[in-house]
Formats: structure tokens, C-alpha cells, sequence
């Protein structure tokens, strides 16, 4: 079937994205030491991922270099925070991309300030911590992809707008010119049918 | 609501993008340490995780990279081509000696050695570099208008210590190396690290630790184990 037939080479690029994630723990340790050498891992193993979010949020190639310096940076400098025993760097890493990519979108809408503020509480390293094993693992990164592409075109929508342009639920009802109590049906429905795709794996 | 009703609000709300009521709520539950929404949050934060991992890959331009380890002091790609054209020129020379007097295979270990060190010296580079960005890093020169002298910089950081670099050192006499010391105001030398230098009379020399922002630096040879006071003239200093 064509869904077996699909997966070899999106498996190839899922499991790099679970391989990057291996290790971290110490790469972590390394960072916080300035370990020579340490950031140059991190690139290794995340610019890639990094700058194809960015670019695909910003679609602007000369912004998006702009801020996956500022990612790298702000990982840098806050890495202190971060619990490598227990943290998930992977997951914060790409947190914090996300939300420079989205810092840069508010502000060429003029929107900004208070949400940036929040942006950063929410990213603080801190809560990137205790997940569970493998939080970014190939089986869970094929699945989510899978749950996501069973999603409605309007689910596919929604779950878009929040996370790569960071738009609220109101802020979507304007855009799609949709009442508000159905595009908040969509979202709360894509995001239990993504989620559910994780809690169901993690049961069997 | 209960922490039920929120089951779908935390990975909106872990985006930054819940307003209202339900942000409130959330904000509520969270402020009171309550576990089931802890774990819902956290969950809620490798759901998006997974899902911003999805992004179609794009390979980011070379240059890239080089920007982001030099925005944090561990890009050596400047360092190691000074370092590699060195040694090329180094190599270039000797194959030029060669066709004058025949080149020996001991000038080629040397050229390889240099190489080799290159590469044993990268750290070292990168703690250089980290040192050189930091703004309270002041400079002093030495060795200028003099005739054959050895030249360079102190760069000394009080919180950091200080980086040598020098060039044209005389060659050292076997069984001695180079000194270094600091000097207090009114004081006695203190020793500062001992240091060799490279095939062309160059070498860098970095002390870890504070230092008074007003020393004298200066360099001595001395006996291969180091002098607890200096046994030799100056062969440069420099005052902050
Ligand atoms: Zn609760």
C-alpha cells in the first residue's frame, strides 16, 4: 500500500532527526563547560533543523540566517539554566527557534513587546525537563507526521497558523473569515488527534 | 474548569498563542503546582517539539556556520587558515630550499609537525578568540622600533588573565624555555607560565586566573623547569 511504500525515504529523514537527539545529555554538560568544540556540535546536530523551520516561518533567507544566529546564541547564553541530566535539549532547542521565528514575524506586523516577554518565559530552559525517554524519537516522530496528515485541510490549516505564524484562535477566525467556535472545534480536535497518536504509542 | 477541561488548551498555550478565560485558567493551574496540568504541559511541549521537527530540511548556506561559532568565540575557520597558510609557506619554503640544495626529509617532518601542531592547537585558538571578543580585554605592544626585537601583544582581561602572542623570538639555547611574569606595582615578579616557541620564532602564551588591572608583563629565559625569579635580562615587557 502506498503508505508502506511512502515511508523509506521520509524514514531516512525521520531517523535523523531522532539520531540528532541522542546524547545530548552530555553535549549539554560540554556547552555549559564552553567546552571547546561544544558549539560546533550543537550546529552539527541541529543547524539544519533549525534553519529549515526558521526558513520555512520567515521565508526570507537573509532573516532566517539572522536568527538562527540569534537561536544559537540565546541557547548559548541560557544554557546554564539547562538540566542536562533530566533536560531534553532537542526540544528546547527547537522551542527557541520557533519562537525567534515568530518574535521576527510579530514585529513586521508591528504586533509585539508584552507576547515577546511571554515567548520567553515559556522557552525558559527549565521546563524542558523530565520528558519522557525518547521524547523526539523516530516512532513518535512517524507517527505524529502520520496523525498529521489524516487531519482535515482545515485542521491542517489552524495547527499551521499556530505554529509556525503564531496566531491565536481569534486571530485565525479573522484570517479564514470563520466564526471563532469552529475554528477553536478545529484546532482542539487536530491537536487531541496529534496527541493521542503519542499517548496511544506510548500505551502499546 | 478542571484540569480536564484544559486537556486541549496546553500546546496553544505552551505556543504563546491562548488568550482569555483559558489562558487564565491554565495560568491558574500552573501557579498552583497542580500535576495533572504539569504533565499535561509537559506533554504538551514534546507535542511541539515533534511537530516543529517536521519542517521539510533545507541545507543552510556553509557560511552560516562559520557566523554562528564566531558569534560565540568557536569559529577557529580565521585562526586555522592563518595557521594553515603558515604552514603552507612553511612547506613552500622548504620545497624552494629544496631546488637550492636539495630538500632533506627533515625539513618535511618539519613542515609536517607545524601541521600537526596546527591542528593540537585549537583550543588553545579558541580560548585566544573568546578572549580577544570580550570588551574589558585591553592591548599593549611591544617590541616596536627596535631593530631585530621580538614583537607583539599583551592583552591582559582582569577577570580573565592575560594572552600572549609574540613573534621573532630569539631561538632558545637547549635545556631553556621562556618565562613569564607579572609584575605588581612596587613588587617582586610573580611567575607567569612557561612557554616555547614555534619553528618561526612565534608563540602564544595565555594565563588563566584574575590579574591587577595595573601590572608590568615581562618575558625572561630561563633553566627548561622555570625560575621562581627571573635569573635573565628582560627580553621584552610591557606595562597596563
Ligand atoms: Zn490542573
Amino acid at each position: 500500500m502506498l503508505a508502506r511504500l511512502i515511508p523509506v525515504s521520509l524514514a531516512l529523514a525521520l531517523l535523523q532527526v531522532s539520531l540528532r537527539f541522542k546524547d545530548d545529555g552530555d553535549l549539554a554538560r560540554r556547552l555549559k563547560a564552553r567546552d571547546g568544540g561544544a558549539m560546533r556540535e550543537l550546529y552539527d546536530r541541529y543547524g539544519r533543523l533549525v534553519y529549515s523551520l526558521i526558513l520555512r516561518m520567515v521565508r526570507n533567507s537573509a532573516a532566517a540566517e539572522d536568527l538562527v544566529q540569534e537561536t544559537f546564541l540565546r541557547v548559548w547564553n541560557r544554557i546554564q539554566a539547562f538540566d542536562q541530566e533530566r533536560g531534553a535539549l532537542g526540544p528546547w532547542v527547537v522551542t527557541v527557534a520557533r519562537n525567534r521565528a515568530i518574535d521576527y514575524l510579530r514585529s513586521a506586523d508591528g504586533k509585539m513587546s508584552a507576547a515577546a516577554l511571554e515567548l520567553d518565559q515559556l522557552e525558559h530552559p527549565g521546563r524542558f525537563c523530565d520528558f519522557e525517554d525518547r521524547a523526539l524519537s523516530l516512532d513518535r516522530a512517524r507517527r505524529i507526521k502520520a496523525a498529521f496528515e489524516k487531519l482535515t485541510p482545515h485542521q491542517k490549516t489552524v495547527v499551521e497558523l499556530a505554529y509556525y505564524e503564531g496566531l491565536s484562535q481569534t486571530e485565525m477566525a479573522e484570517r479564514m473569515q470563520q466564526p471563532l467556535g469552529t475554528v477553536k472545534t478545529w484546532v482542539r480536535s487536530a491537536l487531541k488527534a496529534l496527541r493521542e497518536q503519542l499517548t496511544e504509542a506510548a500505551a502499546v | 474548569m478542571t484540569c480536564e477541561d484544559l486537556r486541549d488548551s496546553y500546546e496553544l498555550y505552551a505556543l504563546g498563542v491562548l488568550e482569555g478565560e483559558e489562558k487564565r485558567e491554565v495560568e491558574a493551574h500552573l501557579a498552583r503546582n497542580c500535576a495533572a496540568c504539569e504533565k499535561y504541559l509537559k506533554d504538551a511541549l514534546g507535542v511541539n517539539a515533534l511537530m516543529l521537527s517536521q519542517a521539510q530540511e533545507v541545507v543552510p548556506p556553509s557560511r552560516l556556520r562559520r557566523r554562528v561559532l564566531s558569534s560565540v568565540g568557536q569559529q577557529r575557520a580565521g585562526w586555522e587558515w592563518v595557521a594553515a597558510l603558515a604552514a603552507a609557506c612553511s612547506l613552500i619554503v622548504a620545497l624552494w630550499l629544496g631546488v637550492e640544495k636539495r630538500i632533506t626529509d627533515r625539513e618535511l617532518a618539519n613542515a609536517r609537525a607545524t601541521l600537526q601542531q596546527t591542528v593540537g592547537e585549537r583550543d588553545r585558538l579558541e580560548q585566544a578568540v573568546t578572549f580577544l571578543n570580550q570588551p574589558e580585554t585591553r592591548q599593549v605592544n611591544f617590541g616596536q622600533g627596535q631593530p631585530a626585537p621580538p614583537r607583539g601583544n599583551f592583552f591582559l582581561n582582569p577577570r580573565m588573565g592575560v594572552l600572549l602572542i609574540a613573534s621573532n623570538l630569539p631561538a632558545l639555547p637547549a635545556g631553556k624555555t621562556y618565562e613569564m611574569w607579572v609584575i605588581p606595582k612596587g613588587g617582586a615578579p610573580q611567575p607567569a607560565g612557561l612557554f616555547q616557541s614555534g619553528p618561526q620564532g612565534t608563540a602564544m602564551h595565555i594565563l588563566t586566573g584574575a590579574v591587577d588591572s595595573n601590572v608590568t608583563l615581562a618575558v625572561t629565559v630561563e633553566p627548561e623547569s622555570g625560575s621562581p625569579a627571573p635569573t635573565s635580562n628582560v627580553l621584552f615587557a610591557a606595562g597596563f
